[in-house]
């Protein structure tokens, strides 16, 4: 059984078209495995590669170059914490042992045990003039407080609040509708990617 | 949307923020909005659109500086096939937030000032590699460019004419290094990003190896005033060589941190005391960061020093993408710089061993001066390390900037450094948790 649900290979499958070139789509491709999994696993990374004719080792190294992509279990609701200088000057470090303390872990990466949330130090998120700032559920949380990390906290506790499913969708597909349709006179011009045959996933 | 902090109804980016739902197509096109666009497809040349920003004197805003006109008459006109603009939107220099803003506010004068260019370089392509953290500004880019292709504004046929003219997205997945331009198209075209050599520069083998123009997002949110109102307009403000206006992130131990556009010349005492609102009560001056964390520092004594990105460079800083970040006496600048330098050490990536070394030497040396173990040694160790990072020894900016932090902190905080080191001690009380 593959790790990819089938008709996401298929949508992995057809990432390429959408690029002058189709090694662009492997991030895209990695970013709908990880939201259907939650975080990269090695089979996954390898379907991933197979469904983009790449190779498994280049895949990987790609994954792991960048932060926002996880090869370890994390937790449902992850915290993305800055603590570059701005935020730190005003207080990220209390913010990110406070958030320790509310989610139940000793350090960051590590799994709540109820499995909903992990937390990150990240580096600068580019939201200054908020410090201290963080990252969930593909949003930013501004002017932090330790009572304002307990209800971020405590909202995704309860039953009826837990969701990313509600959370703005982050797939590269969803900018399909803001796209001119391929065959127009720009899209002529690209190369076409090379794609003769499809492979079975996994 | 938060309450937005920073200028609204400045001079020339933050023109229209004041109006509400200036995000929408209707709003935006009420106010003048895709009237500079409407005018380049339907009226201009291609050299008459690089002749209109040449007169302004436009400079770029990511960092480099270098004049926005100049690098699109690089970009080959004879070439025959395909050509792009690529928009560096992966803002993340620590202390700078005002692409963000500008998207946040305004994502329609993106679109627009990316499709000007793209027809500036005789291209139909322009692709916004925006950083993955960035979902907002994301999502009300996907929106605006929607729009205009709905109202025809983008498409095979804008405003009617033959000039093919579209703009796509990019996510970036988190890294620094992407901030760099050709590090960034490696990852645009799916590679781990690592800055590439140059020669050939991206204006002759960019994206996907044809000929590009890489712009910030600030750099083309200007482009469409500068076309309603002129080059020369534009030129009336700012300095004799450094043109315009630009915006700033304040940050740190400031009353009002925010992103603030500035004409440019204005003081730095204008822009953290007055629009920034001043220090927190009781509290002094220590030391700032001009342009990003990558700027070397300015001491407080320096606060009258101009935003003139020439002066700037003169003093041996600059103006960089206009992160500034206040410290003030209740912190310690050694463990500030230690923040910054484990910043560097992991954004690094790896390619360039005086980078990829020197980084983690310098994280470790701090580590051992934090833990009250450092010595003679440990200073001669951050001076050599420095010097190592910095002169060129690198393919990009990254190690330069690390070697600078560590430079520039020393020659104006050396008596932190030896309390550190030599005394074992901190003169700051309230210090940074740890750095």
């Amino acid at each position: 059984m593959s790790a990819l649900s089938p008709h996401l290979l298929e949508e992995i499958k057809a990432l390429p078209a959408r690029y002058p070139q189709p090694r662009s789509a492997v991030m895209p491709a990695l970013d709908l495995a990880q939201e259907e999994l939650g975080y990269l696993t090695p089979e996954a990374m390898s379907e991933v590669a197979v469904a983009l004719q790449l190779d498994p080792g280049y895949v990987e190294g790609v994954a792991t170059f960048y932060t926002l992509f996880h090869l370890e279990p994390i937790g449902k609701h992850r915290f993305y914490v800055c603590t570059n200088l701005s935020c730190t000057l005003r207080g990220a470090e209390e913010i990110v042992e406070h958030l320790r303390g509310a989610i139940g872990v000793k350090e960051a990466g590590e799994v709540s045990k109820d499995g909903l949330f992990s937390y990150e130090e990240v580096e600068c998120m580019g939201a200054c003039e908020y410090a201290p700032m963080l990252r969930v559920d593909h949003r930013y949380h501004y002017d932090l407080t330790n009572e304002k990390i307990d209800a971020l906290v405590a909202e995704r506790k309860s039953p009826a609040a837990v969701r990313p499913a509600s959370a703005p969708h982050p797939s590269p597909l969803s900018e399909r509708g803001a796209l001119r349709a391929p065959g127009s006179d720009g899209e002529r011009e690209l190369p076409k990617p090379k794609r003769t045959r499809k492979k079975a996933g996994g | 949307m938060a309450e937005q902090r920073g200028t609204v109804g400045g001079p020339v980016l933050t023109e229209w923020f004041a109006t509400p739902d200036l995000h929408k197509l209707a709003t935006y096109e009420k106010l003048g909005g895709y009237a500079a666009l409407r005018k380049v497809v339907t009226s201009m040349t291609a050299q008459q659109v690089i002749d209109e920003v040449k007169g302004s004197g436009l400079r770029g805003r990511g960092g480099a500086d270098f004049p926005t006109a100049m690098k699109w008459s690089f970009v080959p006109k004879d070439h025959p096939g395909p050509k792009y603009i690529v928009v560096n939107a992966d803002e993340s220099e620590p202390g700078s937030a005002k692409d963000r803003y500008l998207m946040e506010n305004s994502p329609h004068a993106l679109v627009e000032g990316a499709a000007i260019a793209s027809f500036a370089i005789g291209g139909h392509q322009a692709w916004i590699y925006i950083r993955g953290e960035y979902d907002l500004p994301y999502e009300m880019l996907q929106e605006a460019i929607a729009e205009a292709h709905a109202k025809g504004y983008l498409g095979d046929h804008p405003f009617g004419t033959d000039h093919a003219l579209d703009v796509r997205l990019y996510r970036g997945h988190g890294a620094y290094i992407c901030g760099e331009e050709t590090a960034l198209l490696e990852s645009l075209e799916g590679k781990r990003a690592q800055p590439r050599s140059r020669p050939p520069f991206p204006a002759i083998k960019g994206a996907w190896g044809l000929p590009t123009a890489v712009n910030n997002v600030e750099t083309l949110s200007t482009v469409p005033w500068i076309i309603r109102n002129g080059g020369a307009e534009y030129a009336k403000r700012g300095t004799e060589k450094a043109k315009g206006t630009r915006m700033v992130t304040v940050s740190g131990d400031v009353k009002k941190p925010g992103n603030y556009e500035i004409v440019i010349g204005v003081t730095y005492r204008h822009i953290i005391e007055e629009l920034a609102g001043g220090y927190l009560p009781g509290r002094k001056l220590k030391v700032f960061w001009p342009g990003g964390s990558s700027a070397k520092v300015l001491p407080a004594s320096m606060i009258d020093t101009s935003t003139d990105l020439d002066g700037l460079k003169a003093l041996g800083t600059m103006g960089g993408s206009g992160g500034i970040i206040v410290m003030d006496d209740s912190h310690c600048v050694v463990k500030g710089a230690a923040r910054l330098l484990r910043f560097y050490a992991h954004e690094s990536c790896g390619k360039c061993t005086p980078c990829r070394v020197g980084g983690n030497w310098a994280v470790r040396t701090y580590d051992r001066i934090l833990a009250n173990e450092g010595s003679q040694l440990e200073l001669g160790v951050l001076e050599r390390v420095a010097d190592g990072l910095q002169n060129g020894r690198c393919l990009c900016g990254l190690g330069d900037a690390a070697g600078w932090v560590i430079e520039s902190t020393m020659r104006h905080f050396h008596d932190e450094y030896e309390d550190h080191c030599l005394r074992h001690t901190c003169n700051v009380g309230a210090a940074l948790a740890h750095a």
